[in-house]
């Protein structure tokens, strides 16, 4: 029903996508699978009227069409579910989807259209309260009503931009028979993704994309995984493990790990209220890391992660319980985020809005920890000689590519902006390190690299908290691994628990 | 996580991310300074004023003679504080549109203590006591707003900006009641005696001492913002607070700083146009805050370039005095409109000019760098 | 009408919403744009621009209808600069109202000068001419009510206007999904974008609607309430109005009840004022001792208290104030 020939895309002199072509049979299941920045987005975007082809052209139910808006592509039937959520926060469930499924002014068609939302909801078995503001809902919720308002304004194609992103392993596997249901209904579905499991699991034929162009385009059972992996990134490439990196035997470690050393962050029996509502964004939480080791936190977002980091960041005061430093004589040490002396270096989250100054030079922002310290600085004026000296090293140690030490950050590719943080951040080794989704948005090589260096750390004796979404790459570098759910934190017996487990207490069915 | 989301107006920090950039500082500022008296001119050319006449006669105005020459420094002065007032708050990302009320309450303070309120034998210590009272009654009062923000979260921008109003009526209302002149029932002080002027450097001109103080204090500024940790780190704060909380600096103790730095400015600049240049107070004191802000802009927050801004406005209020008085008469009020589409010339042409310039350098691939994270 | 004729309460409602009404015309436009996320500091300034213009038209042709129309239009053109700077060059908001700012009290003054000159060469007055000025139209039957009949059924005919607009946008933001496009826009302009809808285009629909508004506030307060203009006539209202959206949390009933809170204030000061000279209530002519600076600086302590106090962790439209497209880099 749809038809894709010879799509191609530049964006200035780079080629997003060079000549793609794409069938899609109606009541099948078609995944794309690529690496990021394999041109899998630029592909969406184009048949959702987000971004026009340069050159090629689209058929769609045997007719040569141009989508020029998103509007003309819901009038095809195209509906689509973006990797970040498009919905809003303020509004109704009935008010997001009558916002996009809805033409014209003035009606906004509430019956007519909650007859449309319940037919998809009674195929997809799920009974959602239509009146509830979408900022109430939890993020598994959420896709969902992404879903219904992607069926509500398509009804022929549904495209999904990497829908398991957020969302738990048990979600995850909600999600599939739900759109096996959507797919015998009688529509296209197009599954994007770069997790290889659920491709496999799902989708009767793939396509593989590796730098905007078509490697593979066939069956799915015609490739085991290995295959898959290959064609997406062109060469193997593990992701890092604890198990490569311990010190060799024999080798006694240089430090105490485990039991016997005391611990280097601990929290005792932290909670947090929000301040509106009383609720607890965080109650009782325990939690300790030792010199040496990697503790991971793992949890579906928005399950307190943010409160908890900036607890331990000074940011935000707990109600009750300690944030504690160190050993008992750092203790007094309750906010290391305002006494950029102290020994934590971090690794937020939103590398973009809390980590760097974009406008700013990269020397700039190698600095910014160290900007007032005693050879960086003499009675307030800034020596910039040392600067130089000292952010050409961190370049050098850290393998940052950029043009010079002056160019802006923001001109940097994401990886390299990472690299940025992760030099500033580790390169001063800090006894405690923390970091939140330090992956998040990097191709495999940048994940590795920012992976490889948190273990490198860890053999350095610093005391890792991990807290990240992405349960694969957690399990892979944890020693330790607790559960965040509902602002809730509880310990696992991993290595011991198995993943399913773990999974089952990040929804808190466990 | 609606506990850290405040009000959406203070989360406005970064914004002026495109106005630091040095990209094209100077022939940007000429262009867009040409560009608007030109569009003025003809404007007014369609009314039927002659343009080259109101041209020959403002630059006659303006620069033609050592009395106009320091007329237009002397109106420079006070925009030149005004205008690092705003420049300094505005590189930290503090809006503070209140220079206005703080320039009126530092005039204020100062007038009164050296008319009513503190009258010694010799002049240096008036003066000097006057000066400083009247700079940190700026402050203070611009503290006021920060106060509001940090404890009550009201936006700095709506605050300042009533704040400018309650000042006004403030001044007004001791004008006309502890601080007036006899003899008339207008808000209007008593005339400083002329032992407490600030001293003519050259004799028979508005040239006082204040002026070379101020741009002095110009290069200062450009020094501190320059070369000093205190200057990275306001510059930090002002282009994105996050990564200056990460990086340890108290983000709204550096803010209140900024703010209080601020006030003080405008604060000083009213204090030396009362002692310098007007030597009494009325009700209606000028409009030098909020050129400030025009000023601030033109020279894109940079203490040098504020300087030549404030130069240039200075030359197109006094020129333009000239322009009045003569057979034109061109009401005054013309240099508002060429201020204010200087502004807004400037935001446009960075916009489009810049942005264009910017957006195509950022599509070429970072250099043999890019894995293929980062799309466009 | 003479207040004497009155008693005090009915005298100081009716001046309220007399005053209050420049506050909710100029208030809708404000919470309109506000909703799609533009804040428009440079409401002051288009409310002058209003003044000037329906007064010097108004003068000029000797029709009140022209005046207002030349109001709004002339508005909703600066308007279109604010929106051309902001909306479409992405400019900051906050500078470039204040920059409207500068520029209307400029132009107005220089056009006030002009006229000023060219009905002093034809030796006209520059008061306005007979019938060029609104008077109050009584509704009616509905006049003679008591005390609802003076206060609310015998305003200048841009009362009853404010108070059909505010209901008929009430009802669109509340009902409609006009309503739903426009509150979405504040809050996530990228689903906008996903649904189709051009936020761009929205939001300068949004902006003119507001400076159309805001012009026809300004022509109320010229040539309806006094037959008069001066350079300062708008003095700070504007502002007022932009404390009053926030004091309102975005809504049409808060803002209505904030803009009367406000109308009663100034009512209250001008009535004050003008008791130190012609005093008919004891009341009144007891305060004359304190300074009427005093009483004209209360509307803007008031609003400052009343953001201290109200203001506290009400979001607003989340994306107010920033552009959209957002940058992703820009030096």
């Amino acid at each position: 029903m749809l038809q894709l020939t010879n799509i191609s895309k530049h964006f200035g002199p780079v080629a997003a996508l060079d000549n793609v072509t794409l069938s899609l049979r109606q009541g099948a299941i078609h995944g794309i699978l690529g690496e990021n920045g394999a041109g899998k987005s630029t592909l969406m975007n184009i048949l959702f009227g987000l971004a026009r082809p340069d050159t090629g052209k689209i058929e769609f139910d045997g007719r040569r069409v141009r989508i020029a808006s998103p509007v003309i592509a819901q009038r095809l039937g195209i509906g689509m579910v973006h990797q970040h959520f498009k919905l809003v926060e303020s509004l109704t469930v009935l008010e997001n989807i009558s916002l996009a499924a809805v033409r014209g002014l003035w009606s906004p068609g509430r019956r007519e259209l909650i007859g449309r939302i319940r037919i998809w909801t009674d195929r997809l078995h799920w009974n959602p309260d239509l009146e509830k503001p979408v900022a109430d809902l939890s993020v598994g919720q959420r896709q969902r009503v992404e879903i219904v308002k992607a069926l509500c304004t398509g009804g022929k194609l549904l495209i999904l931009d990497e829908p398991t992103a957020v969302l738990a392993p048990q979600e995850v596997a909600e999600l599939i028979p739900a759109l096996r249901a959507v797919a015998a209904a009688g529509m296209a579905v197009l599954f994007i993704s770069h997790k290889l499991a659920e491709v496999q699991k799902l989708c009767d034929r793939i396509t593989i994309l590796r730098k905007g162009r078509v490697v593979y385009t066939g069956s799915i059972r015609e490739l085991d995984a290995g295959q898959i992996a290959e064609k997406m990134i062109g060469a193997r490439l593990k992701i890092p493990h604890l198990a490569d990196h311990q010190e060799p035997p024999g080798e006694a470690p240089r430090w105490d790990r485990g039991e016997l050393s005391p611990p280097r962050l601990e929290l005792r029996n932290v909670s947090v209220r929000s301040s509106h509502q009383g609720a607890w964004l965080l109650f009782n939480v325990n939690l300790s890391v030792r010199s040496g080791e990697i503790h991971g936190i793992a949890g579906v977002d928005g399950n307190g992660q943010d409160c908890l980091v900036r607890c331990i960041l000074g940011q935000i005061e707990p109600v009750d319980g300690n944030v504690i430093f160190g050993d008992s004589s750092d203790s007094h040490r309750k906010t290391p985020g305002i006494n950029p002396r102290s020994p934590l270096g971090c690794i937020p989250e939103d590398r973009q809005r809390e980590a760097l100054v974009l406008p700013l030079s990269v020397q700039a922002n190698l600095m910014l920890k160290r900007y007032h310290t005693s050879p960086f600085s003499w009675m307030g004026l800034c020596r910039f000689g040392r600067w130089r000296q000292r952010s050409a090293e961190l370049i050098r140690q850290f393998d940052i590519r950029c043009p010079d030490a002056q160019t802006p950050v923001g001109m940097l590719s994401g990886g390299n902006q990472q690299k940025v943080v992760v030099a500033r951040e580790l390169g001063e080794k800090p006894r405690i390190i923390l970091a939140v989704n330090p992956t998040r948005g990097l191709d495999v090589g940048a994940s590795a690299f920012v992976m490889k260096q948190l273990l490198a750390a860890r053999r350095d004796g610093a005391a890792i908290l991990l807290v990240h979404s992405d349960l694969d790459e957690l399990l892979a570098i944890s020693d330790r691994v607790s559960v965040l759910y509902n602002g809730q934190l509880q310990e696992t017996s991993w290595p011991d628990a198995s993943r399913e487990q773990i999974g089952k207490m990040m929804l808190g069915v466990a | 996580m609606t506990t850290f989301h405040s009000s959406p107006l203070q989360r406005h920090a970064g914004r002026f991310s495109r106005l630091i950039s040095t990209v094209a500082l100077i022939p940007l500022a000429i262009g867009t300074c040409g560009l608007a008296l030109g569009l003025v001119l003809s404007g007014l050319a369609l009314v039927g004023y002659p343009p080259l006449a109101i041209m020959s006669r403002w630059v006659d105005g303006s620069i033609g003679g050592i009395y106009p020459l320091t007329n237009s420094l002397a109106d420079a002065c006070p925009l030149l504080l005004t205008g690092l007032a705003a420049g300094i708050a505005f590189r930290g990302g503090v809006l503070n549109i209140g220079a206005q009320g703080q320039f009126l309450l530092g005039a204020l303070v100062a007038v009164g203590l050296s008319t009513r309120w503190l009258i010694f034998h010799s002049a240096p210590p008036v003066i000097i006591l006057a000066i400083l009272a009247g700079t940190f009654a700026g402050g203070l009062w611009a503290l006021l707003a920060s106060i509001l923000e940090r404890y009550r979260s009201v936006p700095i921008v709506l605050s300042t900006i009533l704040l400018n109003f309650v000042a006004l009526y403030v001044v007004r209302a001791i004008l006309q009641g502890p601080l007036q002149a006899g003899g008339t029932p207008a808000p209007q002080s008593p005339q400083i005696a002329p032992a407490y002027w600030l001293p003519e450097l050259i004799p028979f001109t508005s040239f006082h001492l204040g002026i070379p103080i101020a741009f002095v204090l110009a290069v200062l500024f450009y020094a501190l913002n320059q070369r000093t940790t205190f200057g990275f780190e306001s510059l930090v704060v002002g282009l994105n607070p996050g990564a200056a909380r990460l990086a340890g600096i108290g983000v709204s103790r550096k803010q209140f700083l900024l703010m209080f730095m601020s006030g003080c400015c405008a604060g000083f600049g009213g204090a030396l146009q009362v002692l310098g240049v007007t030597h009494f107070m009325t009700g209606s004191f000028g409009n030098y805050g909020y050129a400030g802000i025009a000023v601030a802009l033109l020279g894109r927050l940079n203490p040098l370039g504020i300087a030549g801004a404030a130069l240039f406005f200075g030359m197109l209020d006094t020129g333009a005095l000239r322009v009045e008085e003569s057979s034109l008469a061109l009401p005054h009020a013309v240099v508002n409109v060429v201020k204010a589409v200087v502004i807004l010339l400037m935001l446009l042409l960075s916009a489009y000019l810049l942005g264009r310039k910017l957006r195509t350098r950022q599509v070429d691939p970072p250099p043999a760098n890019d894995q293929g994270s980062d799309k466009p | 009408m003479n207040p004497a004729h009155e008693n005090v309460l009915t005298f100081l409602a009716r001046q309220t919403v007399s005053a209050a009404t420049p506050l909710i015309l100029a208030g809708i436009g404000e919470l309109v744009s506000e909703l799609t996320g533009v804040i428009d500091i440079g409401i002051e300034g288009l409310m002058l621009t209003g003044c000037i213009a329906a007064y010097t038209i108004a003068g000029a042709t000797g029709h009140g209808s022209l005046g207002l129309a030349t109001a709004i239009l002339a508005g909703m053109a600066v308007a279109a600069l604010f929106a051309a700077t902001t909306i479409s060059g992405r400019a900051d908001q906050i500078v470039s109202g204040t920059a409207l700012n500068l520029l209307a009290l400029g132009l107005s003054g220089t056009i006030w000068s002009l006229y000023q000159n060219w009905r002093e060469n034809h030796d006209l007055s520059t008061a306005l001419p007979h019938g060029a000025g609104y008077s109050r139209q009584a509704v009616g039957a509905l006049a003679r009510l008591p005390f609802f009949g003076p206060v609310f059924f015998d305003q200048y005919g841009l009362f009853y206007a404010a108070v059909l607009l505010a209901a008929l946008v009430w009802v669109i933001i509340r009902f409609t999904r006009l309503g739903l496009i426009l509150r979405a826009l504040g809050d996530s302009p990228q689903t906008c974008q996903a649904c189709g809808i051009a936020v761009r285009t929205w939001r300068w629909l949004a902006v003119l609607f507001a400076g159309g508004c805001a012009g026809a506030a300004g022509a109320y307060l010229s040539i309806m309430r006094t037959h008069a203009f001066a350079t300062d006539m708008t003095g700070g209202q504007g502002f007022v109005v932009l404390a009053l959206v926030i004091f309102g949390r975005w809504s049409m009933g808060g803002l209505i009840l904030g803009c009367l809170f406000f109308g009663a204030i100034n009512s209250l000061q001008q009535t004050l004022q003008t008791a130190r000279y012609t005093s008919h209530y004891a009341v009144l002519h007891a305060l004359q001792s304190v300074p009427f600076e005093v009483f004209q600086m209360l509307p803007y302590v008031a609003a400052l208290a009343a953001l201290a106090v109200l203001s506290r962790n009400h979001p607003g439209p989340r994306q107010l104030g920033r552009p959209w497209p957002e940058y992703t880099y820009l030096s």
